[in-house]
């Protein structure tokens, strides 16, 4: 067989007409019968037959296009070349008129599989006429010809001319055919995927970049393929997406949305080109999600107040995708969870008014917010991935409600006095957690909400009165715990907020040291002596300011430890708190011994009753000098505990039946007066504190800044005071007032409203 | 392997790999697939093919250029004219067979080679007046001498100086 068709090939001076004839009937097989194949000796001398044509040189009678003008070499191709259009022309219309009766999908089989024998012949074609387009087509090209293609693009170009473009300008049949079936698909039938796929396919192939064939372009895609799908995309889910929301809830409109999406993205996937997902989906978006924002929006609230947290999860994800689609969900959680805030606390407070405010429970009121934090921001977290916005509504609602609600009334300073109170009671021994984990999980907690507070200068004080007082009695359930939040809080608001209470550490592990230095020194004491030196500055106690007789029998010890002390550290003060001194008293007047735990009073009262039985009012008085209105006190304690008996008035008799359960008998119980002045005293101090702190901020700012106007100069303490506290303008107003008595600033001539810094 | 006959009708047998190099029979072994029908290659001779497959044995398995290689990179190999000492030793043929190797490699498109005869054409010329050219290549004087002052004017610009 390959010998007849060698035999039957042209000679290589063989002329165009006898050249052609072999060409064609060679290309035309391919074309059309490619299945029955090829042999390598067809195959070679249809490229040899082409090449000695290209290669001849003989001189062109018939008309070549524009040789006149050229230089060099002739290259013979054109007559070639308009044979093979020739070819085609007249190939693809018989191909098209057997589409005129067909359609939809009977249409889109025909010509997918026209599409792939023509492509598949056209690729041997390009490769037979290899020579063609190495030589002829690209001088052409070159020199800027236009309308002159590499074999394949040419046959391309044929298809889309004579087939393609006729075909479609009849109602658009292929892109409809299409259209109605991915209907079909988004309807829920199953369609052959893989045929949509090809069409598109050729679509894309279809688009000619001029300049570089070899390029993709997308025009004719975009023309006839993607701009009406996204048309009929448009249609199809406004259509769709309003008619579900008559008959179904938001709900269940979410996870059609979703679902939808998803499909549409695994549209592109399958069978359309990548570059349609961006205006598909964004299409989708606006139709499906954008279209019905506000209703979305509207069922927000419904859904937290159910805790619906799969469909909140899916209206985020829905929302997200939209331009400004979220803003108005932020706006509405940040209510929604200062709403829960405030019911909480006047759930806690109940109706009970103002009185109620006073007796709040801290750990009651701590829990209570902890939870709602807890809660909200939890569905941050699943439901909304944790987004910043979400976040941050969170946090400004939990600011809000955290500082101001019916416990706190308008006070500022109620939840930080709250916060600091259950602090203290975690760090106290008895604090009934089990596991010190717990523990640290518990003063973790308190850090959430400490950090919502505005005033945490109240909280530093009152944490600080609460601390010295856990130092001072020994009741701090361990070092470890205590230290954890102190770094917590450092942590949280700087070096400068923990510094007294780091040094209050310091002053007690200096006082241990000290007792041991000092028994070292005088180890045969009669009197077991512990002393705790407390830096004047940094605990918030003061002494009692009033006389007290230091009792005989401590004497020898107190003047041997201010001899020492003196001695260790001359030009130090020292001044002896005696209200927060303690004492144990050993009994040796009764049968059973016990020992008496008591206050320093309590002890120089008891003292005396080594010598008497009884001492009247006026006696203790004058041997103690003690006011007889703590005097009254210290007694009244004395006798409730039947240590003392009160039989007549201001008269007091030592009880010698006492009896206790307990051979430690702890008498010292706190004074009435001293728990209640506690909260005013802290608040004083705070003022105090705020006064100083206000007055040190404009100065530095003037000392910065030299000259500014009154204003300007608030918004800054403002701005660099409110992570400690939120200041009063009328305080800040003060401040500057009292520093331009003291001439730290003065007002600027002519300017109203301006200060200037005083050097 | 595979079965080429020349246009005297002579056998030769190579490994696909090396007549690979030849980009026509690559495409055509895809295109229409392997069997063991001979490929005839009517265009080339026994002397030339024995040659180009030399050509093709030495330099088998270097990667071949991509189909629409980047015009950059096309411009670098047209730039030099070195040859590489065996190619240059392989191209040391008399006159005829040097044309001969450059149109087996134009047919059966082998660019390397067809780069290797070009540039081997091109160091022939390089330095010659073209009477001394004419004179190598055996070619007869055809321009008028108002033909010639013309050409050599508009090429001034390349003149060795």
């Amino acid at each position: 067989m390959s010998i007849s068709n060698d035999s039957s090939m042209p000679p290589a001076t063989a002329d165009l007409a006898t050249t052609w004839a072999f060409l064609e009937e060679g290309v035309d097989h391919i074309m059309t019968k490619l299945q029955t194949g090829v042999s390598y000796s067809k195959y070679m001398s249809l490229y040899t037959v082409a090449y000695n044509y290209c290669t001849s040189s003989k001189i062109n009678t018939n008309n070549e296009m524009g040789m006149a003008n050229r230089t060099g070499a002739n290259l013979m191709g054109s007559d070639l070349y308009n044979n093979l259009i020739r070819y085609f022309v007249v190939h693809l219309r018989s191909l098209r008129e057997q589409t005129d009766g067909s359609q939809d999908e009977a249409l889109l089989r025909y010509y997918a599989t026209e599409w792939d024998r023509y492509t598949t012949g056209a690729n041997y074609i390009n490769r037979l006429f290899t020579y063609l387009n190495r030589h002829w087509v690209k001088r052409e090209r070159d020199e800027g010809r236009k309308n002159v293609y590499p074999v394949y693009t040419l046959s391309l170009v044929q298809w889309k001319n004579n087939l393609f473009v006729p075909i479609q300008h009849k109602q658009s049949k292929l892109a409809g055919a299409i259209l109605r079936l991915i209907e079909h698909q988004r309807n829920g039938e199953t369609i052959d995927q893989g045929l949509v796929k090809k069409v598109v396919d050729s679509f894309v192939s279809l688009g000619l970049d001029e300049a570089d064939p070899n390029k993709a372009c997308l025009d004719v895609y975009k023309e006839h393929f993607e701009t009406p799908f996204i048309e009929a995309t448009d249609k199809y889910y406004k259509k769709e997406s309003e008619a579900f929301l008559n008959e179904f809830t938001v709900s269940e409109y979410l996870k059609k949305a979703e679902e939808r999406l998803r499909e549409e993205e695994d549209r592109v996937d399958r069978y359309l080109n990548q570059q349609t997902r961006k205006t598909l989906i964004s299409k989708c978006e606006h139709v499906l999600i954008r279209e019905h924002a506000e209703l979305m929006w509207d069922s927000f609230q419904n859904l937290l107040d159910f805790d619906k947290d799969e469909d909140l999860q899916r209206m985020y994800a829905l929302l997200s995708r939209i331009p400004e689609g979220l803003e108005p969900l932020r706006k509405r959680f940040e209510e929604h969870v200062k709403k829960s805030g405030m019911a909480a606390v006047a759930k806690l407070v109940g109706e009970g008014g103002t009185t109620a405010t006073e007796s709040v429970d801290p750990k009651a009121y701590v829990d209570a917010l902890l939870e709602v934090h807890q809660k909200n921001s939890e569905t941050v977290v699943r439901s909304f991935r944790g987004e910043a916005g979400f976040v941050a509504s969170l946090d400004k609602a939990c600011r809000d409600f955290v500082n101001r609600n019916a416990a706190t009334g308008t006070s500022n300073a109620k939840s930080p006095e709250l916060l600091a109170k259950h602090a203290d009671l975690l760090l106290r021994k008895n604090n009934k957690m089990s596991e010190d984990s717990d523990l640290e999980s518990a003063l973790n907690r308190v850090m959430t909400l400490f950090k919502y507070l505005e005033d945490k200068d109240v909280f530093q004080s009152f944490y600080s009165t609460r601390l010295s007082k856990r130092l001072i009695h020994g009741v701090s359930a361990s070092d470890e715990s205590e230290s954890s939040m102190i770094s917590k809080l450092k942590e949280a608001c700087g070096f400068e907020y923990t510094t007294k209470l780091q040094r209050m550490f310091t002053d007690m592990s200096l006082s241990k040291d000290l007792t041991e230095a000092f028994k070292e020194r005088h180890p045969d004491q009669d009197i077991s002596f512990t002393i705790m030196v407390l830096g004047t500055n940094f605990w918030p106690i003061t002494s009692a300011g009033h006389d007290f007789t230091i009792p005989s029998e401590i004497m020898p010890t107190y003047n041997r430890f201010v001899a020492y002390y003196g001695v260790k550290h001359s030009g130090r003060k020292l001044t002896w708190l005696w209200n927060y001194s303690k004492n144990e008293l050993r009994t040796n007047y009764l049968n059973q011994k016990y020992i008496l735990m008591t206050s320093s009073y309590q002890m120089a009262v008891l003292i005396q009753y080594n010598k008497h039985d009884t001492l009247s009012l006026q006696e203790l008085m004058t041997v103690t000098s003690i006011p007889q209105q703590l005097l009254t006190q210290v007694l009244e304690l004395l006798v409730k505990a039947k240590i003392l008996i009160n039989e007549e008035t201001e008269q007091y008799d030592l009880n010698p039946n006492f009896k206790s359960k307990k051979i430690r008998v702890n008498l010292n119980q706190p004074i009435k007066a001293e728990v209640k002045t506690e909260t005013s005293e802290v608040l004083k101090n705070v003022d105090e504190d705020r006064k100083y702190a206000i007055q040190a901020t404009i100065v530095r700012i003037m000392k910065a800044r030299k000259t500014m106007k009154n204003q300007q100069l608030i918004q800054e303490v403002i701005a660099q005071i409110s992570h400690r506290f939120t200041p009063k303008i009328t305080d800040i107003k003060k401040a500057i007032e009292t520093l331009l008595e003291k001439e730290y600033i003065e007002r600027v001539d002519g300017e109203r409203d301006t200060f200037a810094y005083v050097a | 392997m595979v079965v080429l006959v020349t246009s005297d009708n002579e056998q030769f047998t190579a490994d696909k790999e090396v007549v690979e190099r030849s980009v026509l029979i690559k495409n055509m072994l895809e295109d229409v697939g392997e069997s063991d029908q001979p490929i005839p290659l009517p265009n080339v001779s026994s002397s030339v093919l024995k040659k180009v497959l030399e050509y093709c044995e030495h330099h088998r398995g270097e990667p071949l250029p991509a189909p629409d290689a980047d015009s950059s990179q096309d411009d670098t190999r047209k730039r030099t004219t070195d040859i590489s000492e065996w190619d240059q030793k392989f191209i040391t043929v008399d006159q005829e067979m040097l044309f001969e190797i450059i149109l087996a490699a134009n047919y059966l498109d082998i660019k390397s080679l067809l780069d290797v005869g070009c540039k081997t054409v091109a160091n022939m010329i390089k330095g010659k007046t073209p009477e001394e050219i004419r004179k190598l290549f055996n070619i007869v004087n055809d321009f008028t001498p108002e033909e010639e002052a013309q050409i050599k004017k508009e090429n001034e610009w390349a003149e060795d100086r």
